[in-house]
């Protein structure tokens, strides 16, 4: 398969992450949308690599997995805090701030 | 082609180079740093300025008077050619190639206005001591005066747009700050809000004008923009006089921005005669005359400037001849008076120096005719109502003959200023020649008669026929501090306009800045006769109207042009059913708006504004999610305009 | 096949890091690591002044040693623009040390009142993780407890904003991204008073921007496939002999585009501003709105300057289409709101629109203008944000703008001086507001913007209304009966209040010397 076929995937992937982010409530699934996203991301970074005969594209993946993982670090500390003051997940209930 | 012809009908109308300053002049800085200093002292200085805060206001304003004049005497030493100075004081904003610096311009057209500005100015401050003695925010008000003197000076001295612009924001922001003195009354607050928003508007077209003029000629400084004015097309000088004229109508109250200059009367009456009448409103007649080399290649635009001008006169007399507020009916008079020098400035190299004579002779007038009303209303415990007024010329003598004085001269009695200042401004309209000329030379001699009909009628009604006083009022004389600045003024208001005229003084002191009219008037003419025929109508009919009749203390419905009139000419219901009501339902959604005084164009522009922000707002629902679409759809577009673009 | 095991191995050379160009940045970064040791080792009763000292001493530091590396002599010898530090991965040049040197004074304000601490023990939460209303939460507030984690975490963002306009590679930005972002994220929920706000602030600000973040990376992602290089120098070159297969090239700079103009809070990426503003601790607000502003802006100015840089044409009419809807957007927004840190957020809004505009000239006039518009507004909007900490009532700060009725009587010295930071935000002149505004739109006309200022200036008509609004309740209204107090501030918010007015009035009355640092300092734009 040409490396081609992973970057249409890397954007199929994208493109769900980022309808996810719209479509669902649940704050967890919301922040591993954006995870995929991420993700889908590694998976362009490492074709390109490929493509382009080098190897920086991979060498970034591992960066973006480190802050990935220092994301999810805080966004689970903030999540879990509203989550025990409100007792629901749901993004939508955080609806003080407005017009 | 026309105007190429204007331009060589007129010498080079600004002395390209300008000489340094030197002696007294160099000294002119003082103009600014007097008043500032006072400004600075006394708002910054609290509650311990009080003791004396007015008489530093007052030496402050005198102090600057005294440069001037010594920098104007300096200025007739020189011979005609060499008159403009330039104080360059610093570099402000350089940018790139740019370069702003502070400089102040001394030459024939500025002192003029340093004098105005400086004389009257002082004068009103020793008036406000008196007028203002039982208030006791005192101190704050004359800090405010002193503000105003310093951004008003900075205005007419710059040596270049943005100096003059910086002035231009100072003065709105001291009138602001002057209208809503009182703020305790509410109607001075929303005055003070409709004053500083319809001066916004104006301002838009002052800001826009400087940045076209730097798009186009690179510069903002006066030698620059004049010095390259000659290379720019048609289009372009027109486009600049226009947006300065939209400047000009919002700071000198000419249509269509003329609301808020009647709602200004909320403010002091000391205030109403030097920023109202006297001074900050002719700032508009001075941004003409000052960019006469712009408008003698833009006759479309001068065309629009003698418009409005005209239109303007004979609205704010018809105005003026409704109202029964004494200050309004003034106001009134003023904005009628401002669209003569408008219309003068609009006519070209013929009109200038003869807006400039009738904008000094007015200033001295006009701030009598102020002062005197703010005598009465002080010694009637702040009565405005004229039909609460009569009988007074006997109890208030010298108020009524300097009033009096200023009366004879606002409706043009030779030998009284404005015969020699109006009358002239009527004869070059006519000899504009063809259908327009004949349209705004027969307004502006309408306006003579119907200026002879509303203040003769505020002449009767104050100071003749029975005493309608209320029970509490005893009108008694002020004090000296009150009357002698009356006393110059009304001397000013009797020789100003003659000395001025006579042997065309001011038009050959102001030739090297506006460049010499092609012609020269005799004052006795047929159609001063003929203005003079009809200044005797409109007196005799406010007489058979006001003199000869009681006045009733209560208004009578009156005839339908009355009622309009009243009703200042329905401008504002105008706006409000044209422009407004299709706002309308955007306004409503408006939650928190404030709604108070929605009257008027500029109220309408800023409910229509509302009502699109209040629904705007709401676009921010507070649910990430939503937060988050918008954020995709801008990703979406992005990505298609920098595509589309590159196909 | 008998080479040596020496002979295998391959040699890799040992990076080369000039630390002595890099200096600022470390020691930030290593004061903030120093923050987390004291944070668990001092004692409590210390930790706050220790904190304090560490965190202002390495800022005043930082910038003393950014103030050496601008005026070395070897750095720019020759006429250089300057140099490409850590094995291409940062950029020294002048530019980059002017906006880091305004980060740091700018922060080192911003500290000044996260340090406050006389009216409210402080502004930050006990314990951010009880609940709000808890009996655990009651009893950190009674003990006058409050987080001190948050100089650590201030130090760390500071670090990244530093970074963030000095990275020469894309990837160095993203990692420069998320340490300025990370820290802020989590700042913004620590509010003291108001938890669930602040809550609701820190959440969206999170969900928000690493939705972003993930737009900002893919975008790098599709330049790295255009042109096989994340370094800025290397697209550029790609992109000038560039013939074909300009999607990725085209779609990257616009994914590009979208982190940073989040950054920015332009229109429509806006969203988060109003609300994050509002919620968040005022400091960390006016940290927020004024040091992560300069450190957007830097990083935004880099890439389209030198990455994108002879690209002018295809990204000029979006970015024009952005910059107007930002700037009308805005200030026509801003006419109905009715919480003044939402009037503040909304009034940034309109800011950077107009700082867009100098951006957009592409030009050095552009730089240097957008550099001074940024270090102006970011000193006289901390300042206002310092007065909104004053204005208290029995739940925390007073917001709404109905208990800022009659202020004017009550306190005429902080309504004077919060009327005078308004005038300022309206660009009246004789203010750093009218100079600044003036340098960018300037700026802007010279390029073939002015219909963009034309824009601009009816739009700052526009937004003088709500300021207007503000002043004249201030002033001209009667005070509520139930009204705010207002506190008497400290040493450390008077100093930031009156740096800020200071600063508004130098800039304004002779804004020479920094317009002159600011060209100075833009005359050969970036290093490559």
């Amino acid at each position: 398969m040409s490396p081609a076929h992973y970057i249409a995937l890397a954007v199929i992937l994208f493109v769900i992450g980022g309808v996810g982010v719209l479509v669902r409530r649940n704050a967890l699934v919301v922040f591993m949308c954006v995870e995929l996203m991420l993700n889908a991301v590694n998976l362009a970074f490492i074709a390109f690599a490929r493509m382009h005969g080098a190897l920086d594209g991979q060498v970034i993946a591992f960066f973006v997995m480190v802050v990935a993982a220092a994301e999810v670090v805080v966004g689970l500390a903030i999540l879990t805090s509203i989550f025990r003051t409100r007792r629901s997940a749901s993004v939508d209930d955080a609806n003080l701030l407005k017009y | 082609m026309t105007g190429s012809l204007a331009a060589t009908l007129v010498r080079p109308a600004m002395a390209l180079t300008t000489l340094p300053a030197v002696g007294a002049q160099h000294a002119a800085w003082l103009l600014l740093a007097f008043p500032a200093f006072g400004a600075i002292v006394l708002l910054l200085g609290g509650k311990r300025t009080n003791a004396w805060g007015h008489l530093l206001g007052v030496a402050m304003a005198l102090g600057a008077f005294v440069v001037g004049v010594l920098a104007f005497v300096q200025m007739l030493g020189y011979p005609a050619s060499q008159r403009s100075r330039d104080l360059h004081l610093y570099s402000w904003i350089p940018v790139a190639h740019f370069q702003v610096s502070i400089g102040l311009l001394l030459d024939p057209l500025s002192i003029c206005f340093v004098l105005l500005i400086t004389g009257v100015g002082s004068l009103i401050h020793i008036y406000a001591i008196g007028y203002m003695s039982h208030d006791p925010e005192r101190r704050r008000f004359f800090g405010y005066l002193n503000l105003f003197i310093t951004a008003m000076l900075l205005l007419v001295l710059s040596d270049n747009y943005v100096g003059l612009y910086a002035g231009w924001e100072g003065v709105g922001l001291a009138s602001y700050l002057l209208i809503g003195f009182w703020q305790y009354k509410p109607s001075a607050a929303v005055a003070a809000k409709k004053a500083f928003i319809a001066n916004r508007v104006g301002d838009v077209g002052l800001s826009l004008a400087i940045m076209a003029m730097f798009a186009t000629f690179g510069s903002v400084s006066f030698t620059g923009v004049f010095g390259a004015v000659g290379g720019a097309s048609h289009g372009v000088t027109t486009a600049i006089g226009l947006l300065l004229l939209l400047g000009a109508t919002g700071k000198s109250a000419q249509l269509p921005l003329q609301s808020w200059l009647l709602d200004a009367m909320e403010g002091p009456t000391p205030v109403s005669a030097l920023i109202h009448a006297a001074t900050m409103v002719t700032a508009g007649v001075y941004l003409i005359v000052r960019s006469a080399p712009i408008f003698n290649l833009a006759p479309d635009a001068r065309l629009a400037v003698a418009i409005v001008g005209a239109v303007t006169l004979l609205f704010g007399a018809i105005i003026g001849c409704a109202k029964d507020d004494i200050k309004k009916a003034l106001a009134g008079s003023t904005m009628s008076q401002i669209g003569y020098m408008m219309l003068a400035a609009g006519l070209g190299p013929i009109g200038y120096a003869l807006a400039i004579a009738h904008l000094l002779a007015h200033g001295f007038f006009k701030a009598g005719l102020f002062l005197g009303a703010g005598s009465i209303k002080h010694s009637m415990n702040d009565e405005v109502d004229m039909r609460r007024f009569g009988g007074l010329a006997t109890v208030m003598k010298i108020t009524f003959v300097t009033f009096g004085f200023a009366y004879l001269a606002i409706i043009g009695i030779p030998p009284f200023s404005g015969f020699f200042t109006k009358d002239p401004i009527i004869d070059a309209a006519y000899s504009r020649g063809g259908v327009s000329g004949a349209l705004l030379g027969t307004a502006a001699l309408l306006g003579a008669g119907i200026t002879a009909f509303y203040m003769t009628r505020i002449m009767l009604m104050t100071f003749t026929g029975k005493r309608r006083w209320e029970d509490a009022a005893h009108p008694h004389e002020v004090g000296p501090v009150m009357t002698s600045p009356m006393i110059i003024l009304a001397i000013g208001s009797l020789g100003a306009g003659g000395f001025l005229m006579i042997s065309n003084r001011l038009i050959n002191f102001l030739a090297p800045v506006v460049g010499t009219p092609p012609l020269s008037h005799g004052f006795f003419t047929p159609l001063s006769f003929l203005s003079l025929a009809l200044v005797v109508v409109g007196g005799a009919l406010a007489w058979a109207m006001y003199g000869r009749r009681e006045v009733p203390v209560t208004a009578p419905h009156g005839n339908p042009i009355t009622v309009a009139a009243r009703k200042d000419l329905y401008g504002d219901a105008f706006n409000e059913s044209v422009l407004m009501r299709p706002g309308q339902w955007l306004a409503r959604l408006s939650v928190f708006f404030d709604n108070r005084g929605v009257d008027g164009l500029v109220n309408t522009l800023a409910a229509t504004l509302g009502g699109t922000s209040g629904r705007m707002r709401k676009v921010q629902t507070g649910f990430v999610r939503s937060y988050a679409l918008s954020m995709l759809v801008g990703a979406v577009l992005l990505i298609g305009a920098l595509l589309l673009v590159r196909l | 096949m008998t080479g040596s095991f020496a002979a295998l191995a391959p040699v890799i050379p040992t990076p080369h890091i000039e630390y002595g160009q890099l200096s600022p940045m470390l020691l930030v970064f290593g004061a903030a690591i120093v923050g987390v040791l004291v944070e668990a080792f001092a004692p409590r009763s210390l930790r706050r002044s220790l904190h304090l000292a560490l965190t202002l001493g390495s800022l005043a530091g930082a910038f003393v040693l950014t103030i050496v590396i601008a005026t070395s002599s070897t750095l720019f010898a020759g006429g250089s623009a300057g140099h490409i530090a850590a094995m291409g991965a940062v950029a020294v040049d002048r530019p980059t040390l002017f906006i880091q040197g305004t980060i740091l004074v700018l922060a080192f304000i911003s500290v000044l009142l996260i340090a406050e601490s006389s009216h409210d023990v402080s502004a930050f939460a006990a314990q951010a993780a009880a609940v709000p209303g808890s009996p655990e939460e009651r009893e950190g507030l009674l003990a006058g407890i409050s987080h001190t984690e948050v100089y650590p975490l201030t130090l760390f963002a500071i670090g990244g904003m530093l970074l963030f306009p000095a990275s020469n590679d894309l990837l160095t930005m993203f990692v420069a991204l998320e340490v300025l972002s990370l820290p802020l994220y989590l700042l913004s929920g620590l509010a003291r008073r108001r938890r669930l706000l602040s809550q609701e602030a820190a959440m969206k600000y999170f969900l928000l921007g690493a939705f972003s973040s993930a737009f900002f990376l893919f975008g790098i992602a599709m330049l790295y496939g255009f042109s096989g290089s994340v370094k800025l120098g290397a697209i550029a070159a790609a992109a000038s002999g560039n013939t074909a297969s300009s999607v990725l090239l085209y779609a990257g700079i616009a994914l590009i585009g979208v982190g940073l103009l989040f950054k920015i809070g332009a229109v429509p990426f806006q969203s988060w501003k109003p609300d994050v503003y509002q919620g968040s601790p005022t400091p960390v607000t006016a940290l927020m709105a004024s040091c992560t502003l300069v450190s957007a802006f830097g990083a935004l100015l880099r890439v389209f300057y030198v990455a994108f840089g002879q690209l002018t044409w295809d990204w000029r009419p979006a970015m024009w289409a952005v910059a107007i809807v930002t700037m009308l957007g805005g200030a026509i927004i801003a006419i109905t709101q009715t919480d003044v840190k939402r009037l503040l957020a909304y009034s940034s809004i309109a800011q950077a629109g107009y700082i867009l505009t100098g951006v957009i000239a592409a030009t050095t006039a552009g730089l240097s203008s957008s550099m001074f518009y940024l270090a102006a507004y970011g000193i006289a909007t901390i300042g206002a944000f310092a007065i909104v900490t004053l204005i208290r009532d029995p739940g925390g700060e007073a917001g709404h703008l109905s208990s800022w009725a009659g202020l004017g009587k009550r306190s005429p010295l902080v309504a004077g001086t919060f009327a005078f930071f308004l005038i300022a935000f309206a660009g009246i002149p004789l203010t750093s507001g009218f100079s600044s505004k003036f340098a960018v739109f300037q700026a802007a006309a010279a390029s073939g913007g002015l219909p963009l200022v034309i824009i601009g200036v009816i739009s700052s008509a526009i937004i003088a209304f709500p300021y207007v609004r503000v002043i004249v309740l201030m002033f001209f209204s009667e005070p509520a009966p139930d009204g705010p107090i207002v506190v008497r501030p400290s040493a450390y918010t008077s100093l930031a209040v009156g740096v800020g007015v200071l600063a508004t009035l130098v800039l304004g009355f002779i804004p020479e010397p920094l317009l002159r640092l600011a060209h100075d300092a833009a005359a050969q734009l970036f290093v490559r």
